[in-house]
């Protein structure tokens, strides 16, 4: 069933689907050049950009976007907890929830996705999943769910603890997702 | 006699623990009085939500049975599920502890705690730690335990128990917040809407996160296998606890293991989508602590090596599994759909229909098995209404739970003679006889209703006297506000006796033969309902014999006297067994009684014959009945019974019965009065708030009503254009409801549609 669901409709309907939790959806070409200017253009108001490299997707494809000045890499505290954008991969996507699955155990990647106000994920095409169910098959994207330390981001964080619905707690208030065709 | 306290000054802490009932009472005023907005918006919108998002799954039905069964393997491995969790926890590199009761817990986490300095604690959301009151422990200890859970957060401030399992905070308005916030903080920040709010409670927490010495999370899940865990959040706070402090403890109740972490992909797909409605939450973590990456070390300060603990609880948990009713509730996985889906819970949330920290329908359960029996006693609020019995995500059959915890409460009752008279003056099994005077009346409703019809005009110009209904009230809680309907003169099955020679019609071959149930509550209290409800049957050429009138059983079983249901339910198959054998189609009006025929009788027939001969059985509601055979003959409904010729007019509003819904009876209802021509409006409340014998009670009566309230505003609100509507039901509570509440005429489907052949 997985096999037969071709991955252009996977491609609608995990951008339909993560739209109605309210993040921003961009597909973009694999160049370091279209990602670098996806990226900066996201995170135009920021005066720093956190970024935690890459370990599925190749470093170079981030060289244009990792050049600007505004990107800190090795953050030191102060900074960890006061910039205004992160950005990470994501190694894997939900079509049917419009989530991407962001491996937390990489050095910082915990952190980057979630102390800054607004967050970047970056995440290729092809491993948009059906369901979040595959992410515990070993049959689907060669098992990556079954080892990995991650998390399931579906939107920006939110409550209705203080009555109504509000978004932005104490994870990022907006969502900012790069598709790689 | 003293004023009664006034309920707005009634404070949640005072009536949690609900062992003595004065405080039960208590609690449903201060809640109706304080909470119940915001009870109902909040709870209401998780209910739609859960239905939507539900309905999205389309393998729901599967994933509920492989989630029931992994968690029935679980809680049957469990000693051996806890030994493989042992090692994997070392193996990742972590602590575990089997901590036997809240207190072992407690001190180890404060000694953990301790032995590391640790003076400020970040904690993410943990019913289980509410369970075992550790903040009180830490804060003891001198540890600063900061609530990062909005919910928990606000509970703090106020000193409150949890009112939801979910959303603890939910009977909390935005404007109960800002007025909670004013008074206990002091801020030039402006707090007028949840934006400012959260904007407010964010910056707080934040430095507290980046300050803190340790996290403390709970778990949804957690997987022997790997040692990982599953967490599921929309903040971001639980991410925060359990990435930036060195140190991590997670607790969780022992039930929480399952085998492995492949398990999570069926309960990922239902535990988001049952709670709260969503699809996922923003946050799911899966984990399998500790961590690989730094934690955060504030600036300034050095960074310090991860650690892992995880304490997990057995606290009653372990006596809960060797118990044959109980362990059921231990595949709970928290998610709240029982909540959600309970009109009584909607109407007073947990701080009425709830403990010290549990509540709703599975609640009971718990704050019994983890505390006193006696604890449970909130439990009655169920009203057996099995709304929650097809949403809960493992299926647990929560009012048979609350059912037993019902009977228990009742074998601590002291036996009296006069009890124990009245018990065998009405059938109640020797058993029973102990249960309070009301509820064996209750329970053996048809003794007196046998009593009265038989002396119709006697009772019914008694139970108008103030004497008899001051009288009523003191001795069997019949509250004298209700107003009873009128005994009718003779029973269905003498009416049918008397008009059976008149009412021969033909009967078309090749139709199954149909028993019709004379259940008692028809046969006694509203018997030309089911005269019409036969008359519907023979117009389509049904052969349809009336059986003789036994108790079944639902009223028994909803006092808690198990052993009496249990009898009545014996006799009852006995009746219906040669039918059975036969393939005879019964037919059962009262969808109770329905219920109660397809469901309950699994677990009270003694004979394991009768029982599948029972379980095999054809039963089905009249209109579910007309339905088949309408699709089978292919007849034309609008010919035979033209709304046209309704003298109730074509505009209905239609009521199903919660336990009709249950079992999937309803619809069918719907679709034939829309065939038939009539403009049908539909309820869409979980319960009209009667159930039975509950909203007749003197104690109950304000609920009952308040429940009501929202039915009775979707009929003026249907009833705001275009005029009038028949108000049709299908049960004989929800007609007493909607005619206590609108004071008008109330018919059934069947009257409706038979209405039409004159």
């Amino acid at each position: 069933m997985l096999q037969a669901t071709p991955q252009s409709s996977l491609l609608e309907d995990f951008t339909s689907a993560a739209t109605q939790a309210v993040a921003t959806v961009q597909v973009v070409d694999r160049t370091p050049a279209a990602l670098g200017d996806a990226i900066l253009h996201a995170a135009s108001g920021a005066t720093r950009i956190l970024f935690a490299p890459p370990h599925n997707l190749p470093d170079s494809l981030f060289a244009d976007f990792a050049s600007d000045p505004r990107v800190r890499m090795n953050p030191t505290p102060e900074e960890m907890i006061n910039s205004a954008a992160g950005v990470t991969e994501a190694f894997a996507a939900v079509a049917s929830t419009g989530s991407v699955c962001i491996d937390v155990s990489y050095e910082r990647t915990g952190m980057v996705s979630l102390l800054a106000p607004l967050q970047i994920a970056v995440v290729a095409a092809e491993t948009i999943v059906p369901q979040p169910r595959d992410l515990f098959r070993a049959d689907v994207l060669d098992g990556s769910g079954l080892e990995r330390d991650f998390v399931f981001v579906t939107g920006p964080s939110a409550t209705a603890d203080m009555g109504p619905l509000v978004r932005g707690v104490h994870g990022p208030h907006k969502l900012h997702i790069i598709v790689l065709r | 006699m003293a004023s009664p306290v006034n309920p707005a000054d009634i404070s949640p802490r005072q009536v949690a623990n609900k062992s003595d009932k004065k405080a039960l009472l208590d609690a449903i005023r201060m809640t109706l009085n304080v909470q119940s907005s915001a009870v109902r918006l909040n709870t209401q919108t998780f209910n739609r939500n859960r239905y939507t998002a539900t309905a999205l799954l389309p393998d729901y039905s599967e994933l509920k049975d492989r989630a029931r069964q992994i968690k029935e393997n679980a809680i049957a491995n469990l000693p051996a599920l806890l030994r493989r969790l042992e090692v994997s926890v070392r193996a990742n590199g972590g602590h575990f502890y089997l901590a036997k009761t809240a207190a072992d817990a407690d001190q180890y986490i404060r000694d953990l705690l301790l032995s590391h300095e640790a003076r400020l604690v970040v904690k993410g959301k943990s019913i289980t730690s509410e369970e075992i009151k550790l903040n009180h422990t830490l804060e003891a200890a001198g540890i600063t335990v900061a609530e990062t859970d909005l919910a928990e957060f606000i509970l703090q401030v106020a000193d409150e128990q949890p009112s939801h399992i979910v959303a603890p905070a939910l009977h909390y308005s935005r404007e109960r917040i800002t007025a909670l916030f004013k008074r206990k903080f002091t801020t030039d920040l402006p707090l007028d809407t949840g934006e400012e709010l959260t904007k407010f409670a964010r910056e707080k927490l934040r430095e507290q996160f980046i300050a803190a010495d340790a996290g403390i999370s709970g778990a949804n899940l957690i997987a022997a296998d790997s040692g990982s865990l599953m967490l599921v959040e929309s903040e971001g706070n639980i991410r925060m606890t359990t990435t930036l402090p060195p140190l991590h403890i997670a607790i969780a109740g022992i039930e929480k293991v399952v085998p492995s972490r492949l398990d999570f992909g069926t309960f990922i797909e239902l535990l988001p989508r049952s709670g709260t409605g969503q699809p996922l939450t923003s946050y799911v973590s899966i984990l399998h602590p500790p961590l690989k990456a730094t934690p955060f070390a504030a600036p300034g300060k050095a960074a310090k090596p991860r650690e892992f603990h995880m304490v997990l609880i057995d606290n009653g948990r372990g006596r809960m599994r060797e118990d044959p009713v109980l362990s059921e509730a231990l595949y709970c996985i928290r998610c709240s759909a029982c909540l959600n889906s309970c009109a009584n819970f909607e109407t007073v949330g947990g701080h009425a229909f709830g403990g010290e920290t549990y509540s709703g329908g599975i609640g009971g359960s718990w704050e019994a098995g983890t505390g006193k029996l006696l604890n449970a006693r909130f439990s009655e609020l169920c009203t057996g209404c099995s709304r929650c019995v097809t949403q809960c995500p493992v299926r647990i059959d929560i009012p048979w739970l609350n059912e037993n915890l019902r009977q228990r409460m009742n074998f601590e009752q002291p036996a009296s003679p006069a009890k124990s008279a009245f018990g065998a003056m009405t059938g109640s099994a020797p058993e029973d006889r102990v249960a309070p005077l009301q509820k064996q009346f209750f329970a053996n409703y048809h003794v007196l209703a046998r009593a009265a019809t038989r002396f119709s005009s006697l009772a019914n110009a008694s139970a108008r006297l103030p004497f008899a209904r001051s009288l009523m009230e003191s001795v069997v809680g019949l509250d004298r506000r209700r107003k009873l309907p009128p005994f009718p003169r003779k029973t269905w099955l003498q009416l049918h006796a008397e008009q059976r020679s008149g009412q021969a019609l033909a009967s078309k071959p090749g139709l199954p033969e149909v028993l019709m149930l004379a259940d008692v509550f028809t046969n006694y209290g509203s018997p030309e309902r089911g005269i019409a409800a036969m008359h519907m049957l023979r117009q389509v050429g049904l052969q349809v014999e009336l059986s003789s009138c036994l108790p079944d059983g639902r009223a028994a079983i909803s006092q808690g006297m198990i052993a009496t249901a249990r009898q009545q339910a014996n006799d009852m198959a006995q009746m219906l067994r040669p039918y059975l054998n036969k393939g005879t189609t019964i037919c059962v009006l009262e969808p109770s009684v329905l219920v109660m025929l397809r469901s309950d009788y699994a677990h009270l027939l003694d004979d394991p014959a009768t029982a599948a001969t029972l379980a095999h059985g054809k039963f089905l509601e009249p209109l579910q009945l007309l339905w088949s055979i309408t699709n089978d003959q292919r007849l034309d409904l609008a010919q035979i019974f033209p709304a046209s010729g309704s003298p109730h007019g074509t505009r209905v509003f239609y009521h199903s019965h919660c336990q009709q819904r249950t079992c999937d009876a309803a619809w069918q209802t719907v679709e034939i009065l829309k065939l038939c021509g009539f403009d049908v409006v539909t309820s869409s409340v979980e319960c009209c708030g009667m159930a039975g014998s509950f909203g007749y009670k003197r104690d109950y009566y304000e609920l009952s009503m308040a429940v009501g309230e929202d039915l009775f505003a979707q009929v003026r609100a249907a009833e705001a254009e275009g005029g009038p509507r028949t108000m049709v039901a299908s049960g004989t509570s929800c007609h007493e409801q909607l005619w206590a509440g609108m004071g008008r005429e109330v018919i059934h489907p069947a009257e409706l549609l038979v209405g039409t052949l004159a």
